[in-house]
């Protein structure tokens, strides 16, 4: 276990490096110039000459190595930047760091993700048990279709109708904002549906399987109660294949939410990729990407040793 | 059941998180920016919204009247030389910053001079280059910094840092010395112009010209005895401290360029001289403002504090308005817009007779509507359309070859006129933009400029356009029902580029498409491209006509005019025209402000009758929600200079 921790602790600087590589290129290949502001509006040349000496937007080259540098921490290990992993000023957000956007975005984003799978957790879960016990039920045949619908509708149709619901009719739950748990019962319940329905379908089979096992007939033999064996016995296993799922898919309502963050005006960190790149503020793009990235691989690094924690024999 | 003690750990740490992170109470105005508040240091605004808080956080030298828009006194009081070239302001003895320090001319000039360094990279320091003397300041630091950066190559870091500063004590002597600008006193701040310019008190009451408190700004690390002599006289009779006690600024030993770190815009830093002070902005989420204890006239201010909101998509924002927790949405671009206009006009119908008996006895739009009924069902009475500074136009390609090297039929101005009169405009505002703006011949939107009415320009006129582009030698020859030149050459498709954001301009540009197609007889090919790429395929000149638009700085007609001068930067279109070229240069001499008008008149109409760089089509119009007679103090002139401490919400 030791072993792989160190491994992929030192993998990690070697695919942050070529992320970091591939990002810039493509960034610095989108058109135009990422200090112009508007429509159309054009500043003296100049003006613009100046802004991008200011930036070291200038040559390619210097800001690759520059940046670079003050990222990774090394200009500061070598005394010629203040702080480490600096990743500088927006380009767009003139009066904010980088670090300063990430620090106001990233947590309410994982807070906002982890609170969506937990809740895609509890409904899926008993979703797929109540449903998984006696299949062809009507029960049974309510929640498949509750979770054929939960899985094809896009978050925005979701979004906008418990908006209209709960903020417009109502008005029991606020429109947009972030801040207090009323702002975060909408975007958590429209991000966590999709989830939730998976993760019913994967228990649901999962039980129907478990239910007809062998040991499950010899524990009611023994007379244990029903609910124990339910609960006890078959979910446990029937509940592995969830959890291989909820690596990536915690990973995902982390980091995927930009149309919920987007909807309901969460200050995250979702709207940044799609936002950064339209701008072309280069330091926020890598910036993002690089943070990310960053997360996503400790965070399957976490989920790698939770199994092998969880489950000895994998 | 290994999982479980992390699991509850998990949700107690979620809980936490959720609740320590509140939201403060409801302010007593709350407004809804689409857009985030990119900045709050007014030299390096550009943005409406950013702006809109200068108004709030600092005060200029002077401020408009918002109903007819004429310069007002804020904090001074001037005198203007007959040349009209030097202004001499009189500054109020008795404006204080927010932490106490008084408000001297010595704040004019270290924030106009902000603007005017290259190093700032000021959005708008054109604006500043009015001023005697600022042009050549700013090439000669340019200049300056390009060899310091040449000769820095060979010396080590001490040199260097030796060298900046003795270039950045020569820019403050050349500052002095060259540019038209001095405080003769505290109060006393006197600017000399390069040339007569009528409309200088626009440009001063524009957020850009807001003073900054330099101690701020720079980051100063004082002593307490310091800081007393600074609240009684203010910085400059101190001066600054040693560089290493300036925080926020330093001198770039490679480039020896100032440079600023913009860390103190941020609540509990941010010191200014407006109405309000800021008392929260995080990022996204929104900006607080609460009433200046320290302002001067107190009375102004009606609302004790506002809630600038960020939503940035239009569609939730218009929900937030619905929901009622918000007073002002200055933003509703939302792709159901004209359906929202269709029940404003449905409920203005519906009370027709009572709207029009209000207006006939002197009561306002939102007061009569404030007194009607309220909408049922398929109604609405809570939005608003607002004609603004801004032209909607497509521009045409005036060079004489296309970016392709092939030769283009649009450097004609024949050509040019029979696009702008085969376009019925009214049936594009009616039924594609669905927006009923008004309908523009001219650059410049009627009514906006005190004392300059634009020119009318051409009409819709599909025969004549016809007979327009047979003068050009486009004529149907072979009766195929399109026009070809003398030797059977078809007209060539016309490229027509337009960006796809939004659904506006490739709705606009299927419609323009029919209609040439139509009443000229030529093929239209449309080709929409990402602003980014569209933007760019403007610059390099690859198209033939293009979708373009802009929107006025200042009170000047100048300021649309000047985009069809020879090498403007914003002259997209390649447009040059000697006649053109002369009249502005004429206007720009002449010291007498009626005469100046009539000239710039004269060469508006020589753009919009005869040489058409750009087809106009309509004046941009801006959609509020609010509710009429609740929401009071705001301005409909088209220049929608919001300031927020005349509006007042009333729930």
């Amino acid at each position: 276990m030791t072993g792989l921790i160190v491994r992929r602790l030192l993998l990690l600087p070697f695919i942050l490096m070529v992320i970091y590589t591939v990002t810039f290129c493509l960034a610095w290949l989108i058109p135009g110039n990422p200090l112009e502001s508007g429509e159309g509006r054009r500043p003296p040349p100049e003006i613009v000459d100046a802004m991008l000496a200011q930036y070291k937007l200038d040559s390619p080259w210097t800001f690759y190595w520059d940046y670079l540098g003050k990222a990774s921490g090394v200009a500061w290990v070598l005394g010629s930047a203040e702080k480490p992993f600096d990743f500088g000023p927006s380009l767009t957000h003139k009066d904010w760091t980088v670090n300063e956007i990430l620090a106001a975005g990233l947590p309410v984003s994982m807070t906002l993700g982890l609170m969506a799978i937990l809740l895609a957790c509890g409904i899926g879960l008993t979703a797929g048990v109540i449903g998984g016990v006696r299949p062809g039920s009507f029960v049974d045949l309510a929640t498949l279709v509750v979770a054929l619908i939960g899985v094809s509708l896009p978050s925005f149709v979701i979004g906008a109708s418990l908006l209209i619901v709960f903020g417009v009719w109502l008005k029991v739950l606020p429109v947009g904002g972030w801040g207090g748990v009323s702002h975060a019962i909408l975007p958590a319940v429209t991000l966590a549906l999709p989830f939730a329905a998976y993760i019913a379908r994967l228990t649901r089979f999962g039980m129907i399987d478990e239910m007809n096992a062998d040991y499950i007939r010899t524990a009611r033999a023994k007379g244990v109660a029903e609910w124990r064996v339910v609960i006890k016995h078959a979910l446990k296993n029937a509940a592995l294949p969830v959890l291989s799922f909820l690596g990536p898919a915690a990973a995902m309502a982390m980091t995927g939410s930009f149309v919920v963050e987007k909807i309901f005006a969460v200050p995250g960190i979702g709207t940044h990729f799609v936002n950064a790149v339209l701008g072309k503020d280069l330091t926020l793009i890598m910036g993002v990407v690089l943070a990310y990235s960053t997360i996503l691989i400790v965070f399957n690094l976490v989920v790698d040793v939770a199994y092998r924690w969880v489950d000895p024999r994998i | 059941m290994k999982l479980l003690a992390p699991l509850l750990a998990l949700v107690v740490a979620l809980a936490a998180a959720i609740w320590l992170d509140d939201t403060p109470p409801r302010a007593d105005l709350v407004y809804v920016n689409v857009s985030e508040v990119f900045t709050l240091d007014p030299q390096r605004m550009t943005w409406m919204q950013d702006l809109r808080m200068a108004y709030c956080l600092y005060e200029g030298l002077a401020r408009w009247n918002n109903d007819d828009f004429t310069v007002e006194a804020a904090g001074a009081d001037w005198t203007i030389s007959d040349d009209r070239r030097t202004y001499t302001f009189t500054l109020r003895p008795d404006a204080r910053w927010s932490n106490g320090d008084p408000v001297t001319a010595h704040d004019f000039v270290y924030a106009w001079r902000r603007a005017i360094l290259p190093d700032t990279a000021a959005q708008y320091s054109s604006l500043f280059m009015l001023i005697d003397g600022a042009e050549t300041f700013f090439r000669w630091r340019t200049r300056a910094l390009a060899d310091f950066a040449r000769e820095a190559e060979g010396l080590d870091t001490t040199q260097r840092r030796d060298r900046a500063r003795a270039l950045w004590d020569e820019t403050d002597a050349m500052f002095a010395a060259t540019v038209g600008l001095h405080a003769t006193g505290d109060h006393t701040l006197r600017v000399t112009l390069a040339r007569p310019t009528p409309y200088f008190l626009d440009l001063v009451a524009f957020g850009v010209f807001c003073p900054v408190h330099r101690p701020t700004v720079e980051g100063w690390v004082v002593d307490e005895a310091t800081t007393a002599r600074f609240r009684e006289s203010g910085w400059a009779d101190v001066g600054p401290p040693p560089w290493p006690d300036r925080r926020f600024v330093s001198l770039d030993p490679d480039t020896g360029r100032f440079r600023q770190r913009h860390v103190w815009t941020k609540p509990g830093r941010l010191v200014g001289n407006g109405p309000y002070v800021l008392t929260d902005w995080r990022y996204k989420r929104g900006l607080y403002i609460e009433r200046n204890p320290l302002y001067h006239t107190p009375d102004l201010v009606r609302s004790e504090t506002v809630a600038c909101v960020s939503i940035e998509d239009v569609n939730t924002a218009v929900l937030a308005f619905e929901s009622g927790r918000i007073d002002w949405l200055t933003d509703v671009s939302v792709e159901y817009q004209g359906d929202l206009l269709a029940q404003r006009n449905a409920y203005e119908a519906r009370y027709a007779s009572e709207i029009a008996a209000g207006l006939s006895a002197g009561r306002t739009l939102d007061e009569t509507l404030a007194g009607l009924p309220a909408p049922t069902r398929g109604q609405r009475r809570n939005i608003h359309v607002l004609p603004t500074f801004g032209t909607d136009f497509y521009s045409f390609n005036c060079r004489p070859k296309l970016g392709d090297g092939r030769t283009n039929p649009f450097a004609d101005a024949a050509v040019r006129r029979a696009f702008v009169q085969s376009v019925d405009k009214a049936l594009i505002v009616r039924n594609v933009t669905r927006l009923d703006e008004p309908v523009a011949t001219s650059l410049v939107p009627p009514g906006s400029i005190p004392g300059y009415t634009p020119p009318a320009g051409l009409a819709y006129d599909a025969a004549g356009a016809r007979q327009q582009l047979a003068a050009a030698g486009w004529s149907d020859r072979d009766g195929d029902g399109l026009v070809e030149d003398a030797n059977g050459e078809l007209f060539p498709v016309v490229d027509l580029l337009y960006s796809t954001n939004g659904t506006r301009y490739r709705n606009i540009s299927l419609a323009l498409r029919d209609m040439w197609q139509r009443e000229l007889g030529v093929r239209v090919e449309l080709r929409g491209k990402e602003s980014k790429f569209f933007r760019e395929d403007l610059r390099q000149g690859n198209f033939m006509i293009g979708r373009g638009g802009w929107y006025g700085d200042y009170g000047d007609p100048t300021t649309f005019l000047d985009l069809c001068r020879t090498g403007d930067g914003n002259n997209v279109r390649g447009f040059s025209n000697q006649r053109v070229d002369a009249l502005l240069n004429r206007a720009a001499d002449e010291p007498d402000p009626r005469a100046r008008f009539e000239v710039l008149a004269e060469c508006e109409r020589l753009l919009v009758t005869e040489e058409v760089p750009m087809l106009v089509l309509c004046q941009y119009v801006q959609l509020y929600m609010y509710e009429p007679g609740r929401l009071t103090g705001l301005s409909r002139h088209p220049r929608l200079t919001q300031y927020l401490w005349k509006m007042k919400a009333d729930r």
